[in-house]
């Protein structure tokens, strides 16, 4: 009863038990409104599931594997670089082409996917490359944030125990925001997915998922998109899970003060 | 007095002036810490550093520990002819920070490994310590699993590791209770007598905790014109010796009437800084 009580008082820790009712009882009412829902436009759970099971047949398996791959690869280039380029803002040369980089994230791609068709020697590049530069800008101005955030107490820290600088940053840059760059991953890589689909319409002779959601859109299969819709929420779900238990094992002091778990 | 004579210089600050954008913080700070034999024990010397807020204590405390260079003077240890440089001198902050990303057990290899080559002399030293210091069961948790004593031992002992027998304490007795006063005392005393050469600053505002710990005191302040106003720039203006005054190593010192008088004595002096 307590418990229930706390649902709706602020900072209260409720124990897992309520969790797991809490989020059962908020699914069923998703449900709920999905299936009574009076809107014409908005397609039934069973027309989505038939359209699935249509969408299956018809190659969304594979199309999803070539997302995923274009995904992953975006994922993987663009943390590797955002990765360096906000380590690299503790050299004072790199600070302003840092800063550079991360006003660009206010762009549309309008324009400046012509300048990446020049560059890109096929589709599938040309869609890693918009999808890098999308995703890196982001993720680059958020790791650089984590890098300028921290304290100079912890600089002191390592430089009382006779680190060089070099080694300084390894162990308070790098390894010291280990689960912060986690993270940061983890929202940015949720955002390739919504780009996905943007790039994938842009380039759609390899195919992909983004190029199926937008041809079933332009024909206002509903049902369909809501099909596809539910896949990439369900395989970005996974994803999400998959880094933050990544972190968790990576680094598992990350949550150890957290009064929330 | 307690039998004593005095070896030769650890710690030397000579002249120490610092400036910001010509604005004077410290002037000619000088002050010199010398090693003191006990004959038939080792003993090691404890500095309490006093003064006002805003003196300039933690301008002066980064400059010995080699953290900031002063504008003009400097710092050297053990009689070596060269500045003092970061990470000879242990600083055991505040908050004692230690890195969050590392176990007890890893923090502390890691500050021995910095000055010990061979890893299993590292890894024995670190042990030896962690039993001395009653941590041996913390070893394999993370800073922040720790309660606030466990924290503050781990982080002296991450720092003797690594320095050159040189701590300095930044306000050790903030916000303790009586308790944890005495015991952190304790402390201190048992880090310094652990070697001959060990020495501690400790920075503080408890004139009587600093007192109760100290050889020998030095308090800040700034110098005053005629009309009473204070002069740009601090410097050491008083030293206690408070082994002439026989108030040192004895048990149980603050309960005596005279390291009472002799703490109101300081409290008068530090109230017309």
């Amino acid at each position: 009863m307590n418990d229930a009580i706390h649902l709706f008082a602020p900072n209260k820790v409720v124990s897992r038990n309520t969790v797991r009712w809490l989020v059962t009882f908020q699914l069923l009412m998703l449900v709920a409104i999905w299936v009574f829902s009076p809107t014409v436009f908005l397609p039934k759970p069973g027309e989505v599931f038939q359209s699935l099971h249509d969408l299956w047949f018809e190659g969304l398996g594979s199309e999803l594997i070539t997302s995923f791959y274009l995904n992953l690869q975006a994922i993987a280039l663009s943390a590797i670089l955002s990765l360096l380029l906000a380590y690299a803002t503790v050299i004072p040369f790199f600070r302003p082409i840092v800063a550079l980089l991360s006003k660009l994230r206010f762009l549309s791609m309008v324009g400046l996917t012509f300048f990446f068709t020049l560059m890109a020697t096929s589709g599938h590049e040309l869609k890693l490359f918009l999808l890098v530069f999308s995703v890196a800008v982001f993720f680059v101005t958020g790791m650089a944030e984590v890098v300028a955030a921290i304290p100079k107490e912890s600089f002191d820290l390592a430089r009382t125990l006779r680190m060089g600088e070099w080694r300084v940053v390894y162990e308070v840059v790098v390894l010291g925001q280990a689960d912060k760059a986690f993270e940061v991953l983890r929202q940015n890589a949720a955002m390739g997915w919504m780009m996905l689909t943007m790039v994938e319409g842009i380039s759609r002779s390899e195919g992909g998922v983004g190029a199926m959601l937008l041809n079933q859109n332009k024909h206002f299969h509903l049902s369909a998109v809501f099909a596809i819709q539910l896949t990439i929420l369900v395989l970005g779900l996974g994803q999400d899970y998959a880094i933050g238990l990544l972190r968790k094992i990576c680094c598992p002091y990350a949550e150890l003060t957290l009064e929330r778990k | 007095m307690a039998s004593h004579t005095y070896g030769k210089t650890l710690l030397k600050i000579d002249n120490v002036s610092l400036e910001y954008d010509g604005r004077p913080i410290l002037k000619n700070v000088s002050a010199e810490i010398k090693d003191v034999i006990r004959p038939g024990c080792t003993t090691g010397q404890v500095v309490g550093f006093l003064g006002p807020s805003g003196i300039g204590k933690t301008q002066l405390f980064r400059i010995v520990a080699g953290l900031n260079p002063p504008t003009s003077g400097r710092v050297t240890i053990n009689g070596v002819d060269r500045p003092v440089q970061a990470g000879q001198v242990g600083v055991v902050a505040q908050d004692y920070p230690l890195f969050e990303h590392r176990t007890v057990l890893s923090n502390l290899l890691l500050a021995a490994g910095q000055k010990e080559n061979d890893s299993k002399v590292a890894h024995d030293k670190v042990m030896q310590y962690l039993t001395e210091f009653e941590l041996s069961d913390k070893a394999r948790l993370y800073p922040v699993q720790l309660s606030g004593g466990q924290r503050q031992r781990c982080a002296i002992i991450q720092q003797i590791l690594c320095s050159d027998h040189f701590l300095l304490m930044d306000e050790p007795f903030s916000g303790l209770d009586l308790l944890m006063l005495e015991r952190t005392c304790a402390l201190i005393q048992k880090v310094a007598n652990m070697d001959e050469l060990n020495t501690i600053i400790v920075v503080t505002h408890d004139i009587t905790a600093a007192a109760s710990v100290a050889d020998h005191l030095w308090l800040m302040g700034r110098d005053h014109d005629l009309n009473g106003n204070c002069l740009p720039g601090s410097h050491i203006v008083e030293t206690y010796d408070l082994i002439e005054r026989d108030l040192c190593w004895e048990p149980n010192i603050i309960t005596q009437p005279r390291f009472m008088e002799f703490v109101r004595e300081v409290k008068d002096r530090f109230r017309g800084l």
